[in-house]
This record gives C-alpha cells, sequence and structure tokens, in this order.
C-alpha cells in the first residue's frame, strides 16, 4: 500500500508542480518578500522587523492561495477529467488514492514553502547579516499551517465544488485564526450563544497554535514542549480531517 | 488547449494588468488633487482625505487574524507616512491613536513607545505621551528608556519636576540604565524643592556609584544642598539677631553672623527670601 501511496504523492507532486498557477504564485511571493526590502527602508531603522513580518506573513497567504486553489482542485479534476476510473480500476482503494493526492499536494507545499524561505532568509541576512533562531521554527509553523489546511480543503473538495471548497477553507482559516477572539466572546456571552461559540472554538482548528510569526522579531524561539505540543496538535487535527473526508470520500459516487 | 483559449488568457492577464496600472495612476492623481487643490475646489478639508483612521485596538487585532505584528508594522509606516508628509491643519489629530494602535498590536515594540514620548508631546500631545510612557512601562516592565524618556516628558512639557523625579527614580532601578539616571532623580527632587530627598539620593549615589563623573556630579550637588540648608540656619540666626530676614547672602558676612559664603560647588547664584528666609536658586 505505501508504495502505491508514494507513487500517486509524487505524480500528484509532478502535476502540481507543473501547474503555471504554482509558479506564478510562488514568483509573486518571492517578489512580495523583496519588496519587504522597499519597505523596510522607510521603517525608521525598523528594517529587520518589516521584512520578517511581511515576508513571513506572505509566506502564510501564498501556501494558503496555493492550498485553497491547488489543494480543492485534485481530487475534482481527476473525476471531471474521469482518469479517476483508470486509478480506481487498477488495485488502488480510495483511501491510498486520498493519501496519496494528500502527501503529494503537502510535498509541493513543502518545496513551494522552501523556495519562498531561502529568498526570506537570503533577503535577512543580506539586510541584517542575522537571521533569528525563531524564523526557523515560524517557517515550519508555516508550512504545518498549510499542511492542516490542505487536509481540510482535500475534505470539503470531496463533497463540494472546488470554489466552495476554497470558500470554506478560507472561512475555515479565518475562524482558526480568530480562536482567541472567539474564546473572549464566549466568555463574555451567556447561555446557548455561548455553547455555540465554545463548541466553535473546540471544533475548528486553532492556527493560532501555529502562529509563530510575531515572536520572530523578538527572536523568542518555542520550548520543547510548545514544540511538542504544535507537532501533536498538528498530527491529531490532521489524521482526524484525513479520516473525516476519508469518510465522505468513500461515499462519494462519481 | 485551443489556440483561442490561450489567446483569451493572454488577453484576460493583460486586462488584469492594464486595469491595474490604470486605477493606480488615476489613484495617485487623485489624491494628489485633494493634497494640492484649495478646499473650495475640492469642497471638502483634505485633511479628512489624508489623515489616516486606524481602528481601535481591539478591532485591529480582531481583524488581523493573528498577523498582529505585520498590522502594528503596516501602522507603523502608515504614522511613518503620516508625520513625515506634513500637517496642514496645524495638528496631527491622529497621532496618539496611531501610537497607540501600534502599541496595542505590538505591545513590545520599544521603538514605537520611545518615538511616540519624543514625539507626541512637541506635537501637542503631552498626556497621550505619558499614557503611552505608562503603557510601555507595563508592557516592558524591565526597560529603563520607558519611565526615563516619561521623565522628560514630566520635565520638559509638563514642568512637573516630582514627577519626573519619581519616573527617573523607576528607571535607575531597571537594569542597564545609564549611571547618570541616578543623578537625575536628585536634580529632580531638588528642582521640585524636595531638598532633603534629594539630598539623600545624591548621597547615594556618591557612595554606590563606580562612574567617576557621576561620583564627582553627585558629591557637588550634595555641597551644593548643604550650602542651602548652610544658609538657610544663618538666615534664622540672622532673623533672631536683627528681627528681619538679609536680603542677600553678603549680608550674613556683615551681619556677623557667618565669616564668609562658601563658593558653590555647581556655580549657582543662590538667593534668600526677605519674608520666609528660604534659599532658592537664581533663575536665568
Amino acid at each position: 500500500m505505501l508504495k502505491v501511496v508514494k507513487a500517486i504523492a509524487l505524480n500528484t507532486f509532478r502535476e502540481t508542480i507543473r501547474d503555471r498557477l504554482l509558479y506564478s504564485l510562488v514568483g509573486f511571493a518571492v517578489l512580495v518578500i523583496a519588496a519587504s526590502l522597499l519597505a523596510g527602508s522607510v521603517s525608521l531603522g525598523q528594517d529587520a522587523r518589516v521584512i520578517q513580518d511581511f515576508s513571513l506573513t506572505a509566506m502564510l497567504v501564498f501556501l494558503l492561495i496555493i492550498t485553497y486553489f491547488i489543494g480543492t482542485q485534485l481530487v475534482f479534476r481527476e473525476i471531471e477529467r474521469k482518469t479517476i476510473y483508470l486509478v480506481l480500476s487498477k488495485p488502488v482503494s480510495r483511501e491510498t488514492f486520498y493519501l496519496g493526492k494528500f502527501l503529494g499536494l503537502c510535498l509541493t507545499i513543502l518545496v513551494a514553502g522552501l523556495a519562498m524561505a531561502v529568498m526570506f532568509l537570503a533577503v535577512l541576512s543580506l539586510k541584517t547579516h542575522q537571521v533569528p533562531t525563531a524564523a526557523y521554527f515560524a517557517v515550519g509553523a508555516i508550512i504545518l499551517e498549510a499542511w492542516l489546511l490542505t487536509a481540510v480543503s482535500l475534505l470539503f473538495s470531496a463533497f463540494t465544488s472546488p470554489l466552495s471548497s476554497a470558500i470554506y477553507t478560507f472561512g475555515v482559516t479565518l475562524i482558526g485564526h480568530s480562536s482567541a477572539t472567539i474564546w473572549l466572546l464566549s466568555q463574555r456571552s451567556h447561555s446557548v450563544l455561548k455553547s455555540i461559540l465554545e463548541g466553535v472554538y473546540y471544533l475548528f482548528p486553532n492556527l493560532e497554535k501555529f502562529n509563530l510569526r510575531n515572536d520572530v522579531v523578538f527572536n523568542l524561539h518555542p520550548g520543547l514542549t510548545q514544540v511538542t505540543t504544535i507537532l501533536l496538535y498538528f498530527a491529531g487535527y490532521t489524521v482526524f480531517l484525513l479520516l473525516l473526508g476519508l469518510a465522505a470520500f468513500r461515499r462519494d459516487e462519481f | 488547449m485551443s489556440f483561442k483559449a490561450i489567446d483569451y488568457r493572454r488577453f484576460t492577464l493583460l486586462a488584469v494588468l492594464i486595469a491595474f496600472v490604470v486605477s493606480y495612476v488615476a489613484q495617485i492623481n487623485f489624491d494628489a488633487w485633494l493634497r494640492y487643490s484649495p478646499s473650495k475646489l475640492s469642497g471638502v478639508s483634505y485633511n479628512v482625505f489624508i489623515e489616516p483612521q486606524p481602528l481601535s485596538g481591539p478591532v485591529a487585532k480582531a481583524v488581523s487574524f493573528g498577523a498582529t505584528e505585520f498590522m502594528a508594522d503596516y501602522y507603523w509606516l502608515t504614522l511613518i507616512q503620516y508625520y513625515g508628509g506634513g500637517t496642514p491643519n496645524g495638528q496631527y489629530r491622529k497621532l496618539a491613536e496611531l501610537f497607540n494602535v501600534v502599541t496595542d498590536l505590538s505591545p513590545k515594540f520599544e521603538q514605537a513607545y520611545q518615538s511616540g514620548l519624543i514625539i507626541l508631546p512637541g506635537e501637542g500631545f503631552p498626556d497621550a505621551a505619558i499614557a503611552l510612557g505608562e503603557k510601555g512601562q507595563r508592557n516592558l516592565p524591565n526597560s529603563w528608556e520607558m519611565p526615563y524618556y516619561t521623565g522628560l516628558v514630566y520635565h520638559i512639557y509638563k514642568k512637573d519636576y516630582l514627577d519626573a523625579a519619581k519616573q527617573f527614580q523607576i528607571a535607575a532601578d531597571k537594569p542597564g540604565a545609564p549611571p547618570i539616571t541616578k543623578l537625575f532623580v536628585g536634580i529632580y527632587y531638588k528642582a521640585a524643592d524636595q531638598r532633603q530627598v534629594a539630598y539623600e539620593i545624591f548621597r547615594t549615589v556618591y557612595e554606590t556609584t563606580t562612574d567617576s563623573y557621576v561620583k564627582d556630579r553627585a558629591g557637588k550637588y550634595m555641597a551644593h544642598l548643604e550650602l542651602m540648608s548652610f544658609l538657610e540656619d544663618a538666615a534664622k540666626k540672622y532673623q533672631a539677631k536683627f528681627g528681619h530676614y538679609p536680603t542677600s547672602p553678603q549680608e550674613l558676612v556683615a551681619g556677623g553672623i557667618v565669616r564668609e559664603i562658601p563658593t558653590d560647588p555647581l556655580n549657582i547664584k543662590l538667593q534668600i527670601d526677605t519674608k520666609t528666609g528660604a534659599v532658592s536658586e537664581v533663575k536665568g
């Protein structure tokens, strides 16, 4: 099974890496990172701060756009082109197919993320001659977040159209990054609303767990406990999403 | 993919690019028109247009979706552009708000507090500067700069030497504070007419500092305060002897109360109040 998963993943990776949309997104992200040099130059000596904040935010935004637009189309395209029949007629289970697609896109995101990170770190070290350790942790957390949202987009794409799936995933991203606000609101609310908000808080992924970007400016890198928590949270939630997505994908009739 | 489809894509891309460039050029021209045309022509007070309208801290935080430092940078750059752009209406009305939203979004952004404490009082917002300084002290408890800069605002813009002294005292106890800060505490207490407190502070500085300049100055301030007390005691004796206070320190010598007036180590001229006998420095 692992061999098949690997084959599908590599094939998905090859397919997505050839997508012109990916090139333009990575290219644009690299441009934005380079442009942060310009913003830094008018920041009254806050170059390092501006470069770090702008670049890391750009990295996250562009990786998420890749997730929204490529991730949501992966399975849909196979169904639309009817190539899924070719694959599933072979001794390939739906689970293997779904997992392969997920891992393939994760690999694409990793490569795109690393390309952006190389540009970011190069710009930063060129300008400030030092790279804070916290920056590496932040980059890692961004990639983990994009992977988790890939699982979300695959889940939605299993039962809805690519556009709806992209919109839903975008919604999950916004909710996930508003966890602190949601919790605050729930604590200030009463009865039914409180329960609803608490439900939303616990049910939706808490993407703020992956937000180490704000600490880079102060070079506050996470401790071992925090890193372990992030990894466990990522693993747990992603497995949950994949299982849910598989359940939906198994019921799909093409 | 058909030939037509490729052409269509290229056309769309080109159209988007052209639309972007045209809207950009139109926007900067519109901004320039609002900025430089007389208000009668545009029909509005242009300051309303160029003034940034920052969100409140909590709202800005909520809509940043976790990118609080990025949002803080955005407002920081806005602030720089706003302050650097000049103010036609005579006052940067949104300056304090901008400093607040930046520091709400990034509570440990030390440069923002420092800039605010330097810029705000000069633009007519000393109270906003003091509030910002206090916020900085809460969020950066180890920074000596926060109380130090706040103390300067109290001194220069509020002429409140007692509060300035209190701020410098807080700053002096922080790690990394320049040794001279302790000296300032004494100076401000002296300026606030808290002579006994000032003397004790100068004495502590004199006994503990390792900085030779600071030690020398502290010693001179102590001697200066001792001289003031010496003259006040002498004035009391003069009043007991002649029934009135002397009009100048030299009268103490003429009246036989003291043999000579010691030279002030800080070369500050002293005067005696003829009604109360209190000794004070001659200003100016």
